[in-house]
């Protein structure tokens, strides 16, 4: 079935188990804007137009399909039309699955390849195994993809299985950010799992998930705090608990001002220092503080928080005011 | 401000590379290669001539293979193509515009709604395009494809679409997500279609979409109580997918799109009201922007690149930010402000006078939006494409135009309101749905043009990305209203 093969590709029109099908030509009119398209795929889409219109769903149509597919991912006529035929005829999920495999990698960025992995895991009722696809899927180049994280999201929320998918995701997600403590989708990922999915078993004391939250987001912004994502978390959490952001002054004010370096070498848990290469002061803490002073409110706190932002405005980021 | 490529501060990576700020560094690289070295350089040229070369050879001879993969995205091609034009201040001749109309009539379905292209599946993405395309070339009367659009079918198909948290399917058996339901609110907009059971639900839904960072994401999952008669939970209701700037813009214009609902009386009691973060939003979408090295562009998500495309999904969400009320000077909507005595109101005055800087991102858009050989892009050294060339385009009109929700406009569209006779309509809802689009005005006193008057484009309505005249010549039809004429200000002398 596969046509990569670099053979001589043949034409739905040359083969003569396709003879008694009707293909029909899309209409063009009088032609503004078309496409040129290749010959592969006008014979593809052709034929099925032709299969459509006469309502057919048998084994065929999986060939056919998958030839649309592999020329345009982004079909979704043809995966609509596929996944009907597969109810149709009964057709076998771990085949497709393996299909699905392959071309989720090969066409990451699509919409449909995710969304067909979507249905027919809701048919087989098998998630488990899909997250070990998704972190050979992210283990790549792309390790933001929109599609692959909101997939991941979904399986964990919709079979919502504690110990078959829950269970691991603080390691997984811990890794990703091992490899990048840049990567929003994970910290994204991570607010997901800990704050904004209900409560985990083992979770249930949620101070001290504060606790080590407010930990681990700490240790992280001290490797590297010039890191909105990171900021961006420690907020958010705050913002989940309601937690006024002065409960962390002291830590942010660390990164307010250039690197001391008579500072003593401290293990603080709850104040890690920032790193001697950290480029400091950094943005998103002089913002944070901004806000800090603002929301205690009062005229001599706005005008620290003014005072703040200016020179926020002035010294460090021209284009973004507040 | 303009930048120049001297004393441009990179973004820190405080000696702790990683996949992120590698690349984030090789892209000021090339961008910087962009900024113009001197102060003196002259003042950056929008190309229009390379631009309306490229969409004209789109439009008349067609495009390249490679488009192949958006076949089931044709009324999207022409869509852009079209509403480029129509930014550059171009019509087209009375020929082109019927062999439009009619390609576009060949994508809609026979039970409603329109495909990616003939004979393919409805989808709400096409429907906004092929309903957006018609208001640009199409008209009223037997050949003008306004009255050609079945729209009773198209609300069926709407309706079949519908899930029991509030969202919509994009198509049948596909996915949920939020550009989808703005295609659909813009659509049944324009074409008088909103009702109270079309929508119940949807502005929940979207409030659910904003994540922690302030903007939107793509859907949310809904959990239902346990039992025989499940019910949707309020909480826990998770974003799916982190905030982006394309979903931000199609969730918060929905927003403004259901706003008609929320102060009609669909939520009572008051408690029940969905709301957004709006604070959040404003300081999500702000740093969105890119620094100076970044030269002022957007990018869509929180440590990811620049993109000339979210000039327009980001930056369009500042005027959509104004008509929920956000104050431009401090980010704050009016009923959100806090109880703060006058003298404490003048200390914010002089910290910011804008929520972004709406020259710089012009100065991303022309020195590095703008592709040498026509047509726009992504950044350089990527092609230009039909998508990144409106979206740069538009995003472009956002930052040289100010549009807002105008009182007064208001005032006349009420003076010459026809009222509806039906006696099943709800004249009030109807009316307030009509108002919401049709107030805004361009604020003709607060105008910056990058490179001055030769780079002007046409403004863009907030909501629609259609023109103003556009978006009110086709809803004035569909809602069977006269158009007030404009008090235009007298010319400059």
């Amino acid at each position: 079935m596969s046509q990569n093969t670099g053979e001589q590709i043949l034409l739905f029109s040359d083969k003569r188990e396709w003879a008694d099908v009707v293909p029909l030509e899309q209409y063009e009119g009088d032609p503004v804007a078309p496409i040129f398209y290749s010959e592969t795929y006008k014979d593809a889409t052709d034929y099925f137009r032709g299969i459509v219109k006469a309502g057919e769903k048998s084994q065929r149509v999986l060939e056919l399909t998958e030839s649309i597919i592999r020329q345009n991912p982004a079909h979704y006529t043809a995966w609509q039309y596929r996944y009907e035929t597969l109810l149709a005829i009964n057709g076998p999920l771990d085949t497709e699955l393996l299909l699905m495999d392959e071309l989720a990698i090969k066409y990451l960025k699509t919409y449909q390849v995710w969304h067909h992995r979507k249905l027919l895991v809701t048919l087989s009722g098998k998630p488990k195994p899909e997250l070990d696809f998704i972190t050979v899927a992210l283990s790549g180049d792309d390790q933001k993809n929109y599609h692959t994280w909101s997939y991941r999201q979904w399986l964990l929320s919709y079979f919502n299985n504690e110990e078959d998918l829950w269970s691991g995701e603080l390691d997984f997600v811990e890794k990703m950010l091992t490899k990048d403590v840049r990567n929003n989708s994970a910290w994204h990922h991570r607010f997901f799992v800990v704050w904004a999915s209900g409560v985990r078993s083992g979770e249930q004391d949620r101070e001290r998930v504060l606790r080590r939250e407010s930990i681990y987001v700490k240790q992280n912004i001290s490797l590297a705090p010039n890191n909105p994502a990171a900021w961006n978390y420690l907020r958010g959490m705050l913002d989940h608990v309601k937690v006024p952001y002065s409960a962390v002054s002291d830590f942010v004010k660390l990164y307010t001002v250039p690197f001391d370096p008579s500072r003593p070498d401290l293990v603080d848990l709850e104040n890690p220092p920032p790193s001697q290469e950290a480029q400091l002061p950094c943005v998103q803490a002089v913002e944070f503080l901004a806000d800090v002073y603002e929301r205690e409110g009062g005229k001599e706190n706005i005008e620290k928080a003014v005072e703040l932002l200016k020179k926020l405005a002035t010294e460090y980021e021209k284009i973004r005011k507040k | 401000m303009i930048s120049t490529s001297s004393n441009l501060r990179p973004t820190p990576t405080d000696a702790f590379p990683t996949l992120t700020s590698l690349a984030q560094s090789e892209t000021e690289a090339v961008l910087q290669e962009h900024i113009p070295i001197s102060s003196n350089a002259p003042p950056p040229t929008l190309e229009k001539r390379a631009h309306m070369q490229f969409l004209v050879r789109n439009l008349i001879q067609g495009f390249p293979g490679r488009y192949t993969s958006q076949d089931a995205s044709q009324p999207w091609l022409l869509f852009w193509t079209l509403q480029s034009f129509s930014t550059l201040q171009v019509g087209l001749d009375p020929g082109n515009k019927q062999r439009a109309i009619e390609k576009i009539l060949s994508w809609q379905h026979p039970d409603g709604g329109f495909g990616g292209g003939p004979g393919q599946a409805a989808h709400l993405l096409p429907t906004y395009a092929s309903v957006c395309a018609l208001a640009i070339v199409g008209g009223p009367g037997p050949k003008g494809g306004w009255d050609q659009i079945d729209r009773e079918k198209m609300y069926k198909f709407f309706m079949s679409l519908k899930q029991k948290d509030g969202s919509f399917l994009v198509s049948k058996h596909s996915e949920v997500d939020v550009r989808g339901i703005y295609c659909l609110l813009v659509a049944a907009t324009l074409l008088d279609l909103l009702t109270p059971e079309l929508v119940e639900g949807t502005a929940e839904f979207i409030a659910s979409c904003q994540t922690y960072e302030g903007g939107f994401a793509s859907s949310s999952q809904p959990y239902f109580s346990a039992g025989d008669a499940p019910t949707l939970l309020k909480w826990p209701r998770p974003s799916l997918g982190e905030a982006h700037g394309g979903y931000t813009y199609c969730s918060l214009a929905s927003w403004v799109m259901l706003q008609p609902f929320n102060n009609n009386g669909a939520y009572t009691p008051k408690e029940d009201k969905p709301s957004i973060n709006i604070p959040n939003l404003v300081r999500w979408a702000a740093q969105m922007q890119g620094n100076e090295i970044e030269l002022g562009g957007f990018k869509g998500r929180t440590n990811k690149l620049v993109d000339g495309c979210y000039s327009w999904w980001c930056g369009g969400t500042f005027p959509l930010l104004e008509a929920l009320g956000v104050q431009a000077h401090t980010g704050i909507p009016l009923d959100h402000k806090p109880e703060v005595q006058d003298s404490l109101e003048d200390l914010w005055d002089d910290v910011d006078e804008v929520l972004y800087d709406r020259e710089a991102l012009q100065q991303y858009l022309l020195y590095a939006g703008q592709h040498p050989t026509g047509g726009l892009r992504d950044k350089p050294p990527k092609n230009a494409d039909a998508y990144h060339t409106l979206y740069c385009l538009s995003g472009l009109s956002s930052a040289q135009h100010h549009v807002v929700p105008s009182a007064a406009r208001q005032a006349e569209i009420i003076a010459h309101w026809k009222s509806d006779t039906r006696p099943d309509v709800n004249e009030d809802l109807r009316k307030e749905i009509y108002l919401n689009v049709m107030s805004w005005t361009e604020d003709e006193t607060n105008v910056c043009i990058l490179g001055g008057s030769t780079n002007r484009v046409n403004a863009t309505h907030p909501i629609t990305n259609l023109t103003i005249t556009h978006t009110e010549g086709i809803m004035a039809h569909f809602y069977g209203q006269a158009l007030p004429p404009r008090q235009r200000p007298p010319p400059p002398k």
